[in-house]
């Protein structure tokens, strides 16, 4: 069927949009064109949601170009709208910042050399919401961002990306070709870069954060692997005193070496466990350099 | 690319079409480089072939019984003894000229295939009876084979015991996966509403016509039965022998007296509340169906269109009037009405949706009587599609309702219209667990 299909509205944090370089223009007669992320997104047209936090007239009073920035907790989408937009310019002339908007329209491109590609959407809609539809936006484009990242994943056990491999496990086949396509052009993508950013985000819209700085949740992570390193060490002791019927202790180099062939850590990762267990009256020294439990 | 074994038959209908000329091997090593190393259909090979030696190439088709499991889609002069699964008529116009055809599902103890009689019966052909084609060719029809019953073709009926006995399987599909033109299928489904209506055939012709919706565990599909089966609401049936029209591209099951309905114990499907449920589509999966009946659609509304909010249809012919004239009847006196006609985008894809006054007036929170008070004292009736945006925009929606699709893309009216609230929390430390793993 030759059915017209209007261009999905793609959801992406403000950060991946704006480092896309790849533009794919339509080649038939009104084909539409694409920005390609550095994941694959094929975007056309996208629905973003964000802080208006500065806005400017670049025309004049009757014939309004407006320029604004919207930005997520990733970066800024620039947001443009001119005279074809009638409907934005006037929501955009009463609007005053900082308010949550939603934007859709069109991915834009613009490169005044060389070297330079810039990126911004050519509003159709802008719209105030409230910080849950904001968050509800956070929780799309998160899930949007995860299923690119699936295909980087599957993709990169492949010796070459292929398209019908990626369809066939069940990637929808535009994101597949758009992921070749990404691949193919972008030299070395952070895919690292990628997954922290889904992860910060994600925290984002978490109650605790608010009270939290990202120092602090990086803080909580590491207090659970501590504990869990802590857990271990008094598991490997109880081993051995239990096999060997050990009355004194565990002698304290096997237990370091026992642990650290079991778990990825340093020396002092160690050494500072043991501290804690040993001031948390955990563990105490039956005999100089051995190791025992406290019941 | 054909095994060594499958070649076996076809060499020895060239070797008889050469009257031995060349050895086995010989014959082999041609059809492989007509068909591995050229890529040539095996029909043209073989003709190809028995041509380049002189021979006749009507000789390959002569007394070769045919089974239905070897049809490539090429083969012409084909003989082919088979039982008639399943016979229909129905009219078309050739040259403008009204035509009566037939066609329906011939099998064998190898399987089925779709035909086409495109003269007049020479025999009294009927279900289940069991007959010798000869002459007939076959083509791809929808990328799969079809036997064709032309003028040069020739049907008798012959003895029951010249085809085996089999069991004809029918495709099993779940209603999900209906797509227009299917033929001969097995589905099971629970009956969730039917009507008997009388309708004119084309030949002016009353029928009654038993249609409605069901479901299966992966979605509803419309059905229509040409023939009293005495199906009533919230049967399970199987029903085997049908086959898919579409109609606005919302594939329909259809099935007549040539088809085998059996009626299976309730337990064999979840009751008529749980399919109730079953039906959430992404917008991407509808685009790839073409429509679905009693879809459920979750999606936020990014766009709200012209024409939406308060408007004025034609008293006489309904249309929406423009400042106070409709289109065909000129200058007329308006009847209000409310509306929205909006894009739903999930991120997979994007549709219009059409939401009527009752649904409207839910959402506004106000009747049009209302409405009507607003747009006066405001003197736009534009007001009203202002609230429309601002009520829907980037809010995420439940929407129930049929989907159909045309030139302009998918369709969805609501029957239904639900706010819906994420839970963000729960959503993201899902996602972060997953993640994490």
């Amino acid at each position: 069927m030759s059915m017209i299909n209007r261009e999905v509205a793609w959801r992406v944090f403000a950060s991946e949009f704006n480092e896309s370089t790849l533009e794919i223009e339509g080649t038939e007669e009104r084909a539409p064109s694409y920005l390609v992320t550095p994941l694959g997104a094929k975007i056309n047209r996208l629905y973003a949601v964000g802080v208006l936090t500065e806005k400017e007239n670049i025309g004049d009073p009757e014939e309004p170009m407006w320029r604004a920035r919207v930005t997520d907790q990733t970066g800024t989408f620039f947001v443009s709208a001119g005279q074809y937009q009638p409907e934005v310019t006037s929501t955009l002339t009463n609007m005053e910042p900082p308010i949550f908007v939603a934007v859709v329209g069109k991915a834009n491109t613009y490169k005044p050399d060389d070297e330079t590609f810039l990126t911004s959407i050519r509003a159709e809609i802008i719209k105030e919401v409230s910080e849950e539809q904001r968050d509800n936006w956070i929780i799309e484009a998160a899930r949007s961002l995860k299923n690119r990242l699936d295909v980087a994943m599957e993709a990169s056990k492949m010796d070459e990306v292929s398209v019908e491999e990626l369809v066939e496990l069940g990637f929808d086949e535009n994101l597949a070709e758009g992921f070749k396509q990404a691949s193919e052009h972008y030299d070395s993508i952070d895919f690292n870069r990628y997954e922290r950013m889904l992860e910060d985000s994600l925290r984002y819209v978490l109650p605790e954060y608010e009270s939290k700085s990202i120092e602090d949740i990086e803080q909580e992570s590491e207090d659970e692997r501590d504990e869990d390193l802590e857990a271990f060490i008094l598991d490997v002791i109880a081993d051995f005193e239990e096999r060997e019927n050990l009355e004194n202790g565990v002698d304290y180099e096997r237990v370091k070496e026992k642990v650290m062939e079991e778990k990825e850590i340093t020396q002092e990762d160690f050494e500072e466990s043991v501290n804690n267990l040993r001031s948390d009256g955990k563990l105490y020294e039956p005999v100089l350099g051995n190791l025992k439990r406290i019941d | 690319m054909q095994e060594k074994e499958n070649l076996a038959p076809h060499i020895e209908d060239i070797n008889r079409a050469l009257n031995e000329k060349l050895s086995e091997e010989q014959i082999e090593e041609e059809l492989r480089t007509y068909t591995e190393r050229y890529g040539v259909p095996l029909g043209s090979a073989k003709r190809s072939i028995v041509k380049k030696y002189d021979g006749d190439p009507q000789e390959l088709y002569i007394s070769t019984d045919k089974k239905i499991e070897d049809m490539e889609g090429d083969e012409q002069g084909l003989n082919l003894k088979c039982r008639v699964v399943s016979i229909d008529d129905k009219e078309i116009e050739v040259d403008d000229q009204p035509k009566q055809i037939w066609y329906g599902i011939l099998g064998d103890d190898t399987g089925t295939i779709p035909y086409t009689l495109w003269e007049a019966k020479s025999i009294d052909m009927e279900k289940g009876d069991t007959i010798k084609i000869e002459n007939a060719y076959v083509n791809m029809w929808n990328e799969k084979p079809q036997v064709n019953i032309g003028s040069k073709a020739s049907v008798k009926k012959i003895d029951e015991d010249e085809v085996p006995q089999f069991e004809r399987q029918p495709q099993k599909l779940s209603l999900k996966d209906l797509r227009e033109d299917m033929r001969d299928l097995e589905i099971t489904a629970r009956v969730m509403s039917i009507e008997e209506k009388t309708v004119n055939t084309q030949d002016g012709e009353e029928k009654q016509l038993y249609s409605g919706v069901m479901a299966d565990e992966t979605g509803k599909a419309q059905f229509s039965a040409w023939h009293d089966f005495g199906i009533s609401e919230d049967d399970v049936l199987k029903v085997k022998g049908g086959y898919v029209r579409s109609w606005r591209g919302v594939p329909q099951y259809s099935f007549d007296e040539n088809a085998d309905v059996q009626f299976l114990d309730d337990d064999e499907l979840p009751n008529k509340e749980e399919l109730q449920q079953t039906s959430a589509y992404t917008i991407s999966d509808l685009a790839k169906r073409g429509g679905a009946v009693d879809a459920i659609v979750e999606a936020v509304m990014i766009d709200i269109k012209s024409g939406s909010g308060l408007i004025f249809r034609c008293p006489e012919c309904n249309r929406v009037i423009q400042k106070g004239a409709c289109r065909v009847h000129g200058k007329v006196d308006g009847k209000a009405d409310l509306r929205v006609k909006g894009i739903l985008d999930d991120g997979t894809g994007a549709l219009t949706v059409v939401i009527n006054r009752e649904l409207t007036e839910d959402i506004l929170g106000y009747d049009i009587d209302r409405a009507m008070d607003i747009a006066k004292d405001e003197m736009n009736q534009e007001v009203i599609r202002d609230d429309i945006e601002e009520k829907l925009i980037a809010q995420p929606l439940k929407v129930r309702g049929n989907v159909t699709s045309d030139d302009y893309g998918l369709m969805l009216i609501a029957d239904e219209v639900d706010r819906q609230s994420i839970d963000v929390e729960k959503e993201a430390r899902e996602m972060l667990d997953e993640v994490r793993v």
